[in-house]
């Protein structure tokens, strides 16, 4: 993980989730994994191409998943779900739709170039993910609502 | 890479057992895992009466020799004295008079084999006949102890290992010392005289047994701290390094063993090669340009793991530049502390602090002197840990110093695999000045002044 592109995400996830939910947030330490890694129950991906290639995971339990989203609908005088309906969803892929694109401002900044796919959501339980050639760095954001890790895995075009 | 980001390596290590390395052919590795796998339990041998046992290396604090401790009137007959260890007070146990076994009364004035175990509570001091050695074993391969094993009390047994057609009893010491007052119900009143067997002479092999087993604390107590992992590639070192350090710490008077992580560090304080931590000065830089291969296409790339603040970067990025100016050069540099990568791409520089052959290479800027961006263009700074996987394409140099001394061993062996595999035929590998692979017959050292290897034919 190239250092330059460390700090785009890292600050995108803190002021989009400061400024969307009008919470705390404390991040907790970055640290790196390697391939095939458990998904906690809910997992917004974005996809990355262009000078760069790679995903960003966005992931959390699916009782954390609920609260965030009620917290963005109540926010905008909607009304708060109970169960991940087609509105939670919506709301989740909103969210990391935010982070991501600021993030991609920031790296757009610094002279690099590249494109997102649109957020796919996957929920279940048990569920893995494994990239193939690249390891993942984890940023932890903890919420009054929960844990999102923020997992990032992109690598240089070769 | 830093001496004490353990921590680090530590939570790494982890992650690679389920990385997914074996998926790509290494079988020797998937062997080696296994073994490490295996040994999860370390114990300290002695021997009581001719018989073997074992206790849980955790609760050793040290091993020792005990001389002239102080006896206590009206204790128990197993309580030997007290003994005064560099100014705490312990209360020492002979353990064979313990379990009613005949001890050897040492001839005056010499010195008690011992160990001095850390319980919960407090420091203990107890007396063995003699130490054999630090033994690892697999924690599944303890069987519970056999009601017939009626020397020691069953119950103070935690269980029983068979390891190199010897069979050892592990003590459970906490509950021995937990209930001292219940052991002394259970030991009968005999005058403690009648169970001291005339002293027996001729010790005298116990002394390379000592040795050894102080060598194995030190190489433990190294990796328990996270500062130095002993490995073919380094055990040299480690060894002459102990011949050193045990002499000046008995001139202190002090045990050879490591009291804490100061003293770890303070061990491996000299294992660092030369200019760590600042651009290379002279003699090293002529001794890297001199094995600098020479390459035929049009792009040269090379290989930095371990990087730290990337001044080992920079040096090798002059080099590479002078010696290949029409080249395309590439560096992949990587590092697992995220402060110290972070500070690469920019870092600052003082004037005292840039050797006079790479004045060239920096330039004056408003907070202080950085590199030139000829420099920076070619290096690319990646926060990575070298247990994962790398996307590095074929290098025809990795630089890579001090940094598989402080990866446990067996992962030493799975990132030697992969330099072998990006290393590129003609390519060469540049480790740390303490650091060999001489020992191993896929790589020739090419160099006299550093460590620069080439693969094997």
């Amino acid at each position: 993980m190239r250092v330059e592109y460390i700090n785009p995400f890292v600050e995108a996830a803190y002021s989009v989730l400061k400024e969307v939910l009008g919470t705390e947030v404390h991040r907790g330490e970055l640290y790196l994994k390697s391939t095939s890694m458990p998904v906690l129950g809910v997992a917004a991906l974005v996809g990355l191409a262009g000078d760069v290639e790679g995903r960003v995971l966005f992931d959390m339990t699916k009782d954390t998943a609920i609260k965030v989203a009620s917290t963005m609908l109540e926010s905008m005088e909607m009304e708060p779900i109970t169960t991940l309906n087609e509105m939670g969803r919506a709301s989740i892929t909103e969210l990391a739709n935010m982070i991501t694109g600021q993030a991609v401002t920031k790296l757009h900044n610094l002279g690099f170039k590249f494109d997102l796919t649109p957020p796919a959501i996957f929920s279940g339980d048990n569920m893995e993910i494994s990239d193939s050639g690249v390891e993942a760095l984890i940023v932890p954001m903890e919420l009054p609502q929960g844990k999102i890790e923020i997992n990032v895995a992109v690598r240089e075009r070769g | 890479m830093k001496w004490n980001n353990g921590n680090d390596v530590k939570q790494q290590s982890d992650n690679v057992a389920v990385s997914g390395f074996r998926s790509f052919g290494f079988g020797r590795d998937a062997a080696a895992d296994e073994e490490v796998d295996r040994i999860d339990f370390k114990m300290v041998t002695f021997s009581l009466a001719g018989k073997d046992y074992g206790i849980d290396i955790m609760k050793v604090k040290e091993i020792a020799k005990f001389a002239g401790f102080t006896y206590v009137p009206n204790t128990l007959p197993f309580v030997a004295g007290v003994y005064n260890l560099r100014g705490e007070i312990i209360s020492i146990i002979d353990l064979r008079l313990m379990f009613n076994q005949t001890a050897e009364r040492r001839p005056d004035g010499e010195a008690e084999d011992g160990l001095i175990l850390r319980l919960e509570n407090n420091l203990i001091g107890v007396i063995v006949d003699s130490i054999d050695r630090v033994v690892g074993i697999s924690s599944e391969s303890i069987q519970p102890p056999h009601p017939i094993f009626a020397d020691i009390n069953i119950k103070y047994i935690s269980g029983v290992v068979e390891h190199d057609e010897r069979l050892y009893i592990i003590l459970d010491v906490e509950r021995i010392f937990a209930k001292e007052t219940e052991v002394a119900r259970d030991v009968p009143e005999l005058p403690a005289a009648a169970r001291i067997a005339p002293a027996v002479e001729g010790p005298g092999a116990q002394a390379g047994a000592k040795t050894d087993t102080d060598f194995e604390f030190v190489v433990d107590g190294l990796a328990t701290f996270k500062v130095l992992y002993a490995g073919d590639i380094n055990r040299g070192w480690i060894r002459d390094r102990y011949q050193t350090w045990r002499s000046m710490r008995s001139e202190q008077g002090v045990s050879v063993q490591f009291s804490g992580v100061e003293d770890a560090v303070d061990f491996a304080g000299t294992f660092s090669s030369s200019d760590t931590g600042r651009l290379w000065g002279k003699p090293y830089w002529d001794g890297v340009a001199g094995v600098v291969p020479t390459v035929d296409s049009a792009v040269f790339n090379a290989w930095n793991p371990g990087c730290g603040k990337g001044f080992e970067t920079y040096s090798l990025a002059a080099i590479l530049k002078e010696k290949n100016p029409q080249k395309r050069i590439r560096i992949w540099a990587g590092d697992n502390d995220l402060l110290s990568i972070s500070t690469a791409p920019s870092v600052v520089l003082t004037a005292e602090s840039v050797p006079s052959h790479m004045e060239s290479y920096v330039t004056q800027g408003t907070g202080g002197m950085t590199m030139s961006s000829v420099l920076r263009d070619m290096i690319m700074f990646e926060y990575h840990d070298i247990l994962n996987q790398s996307s590095v394409p074929e290098c025809h140099v990795i630089l890579c110093r001090d940094v598989l001394s402080v990866i446990p061993a067996a992962d030493q062996e799975r990132v030697l695999n992969k330099f072998l595999e990006t290393l590129s035929p003609l390519g060469v590998l540049i480790i740390g000045d303490n650091e060999r692979l001489d020992h191993d017959s896929r790589w020739t050292r090419i160099s006299d002044r550093i460590s620069a290897y080439r693969k094997s034919e």
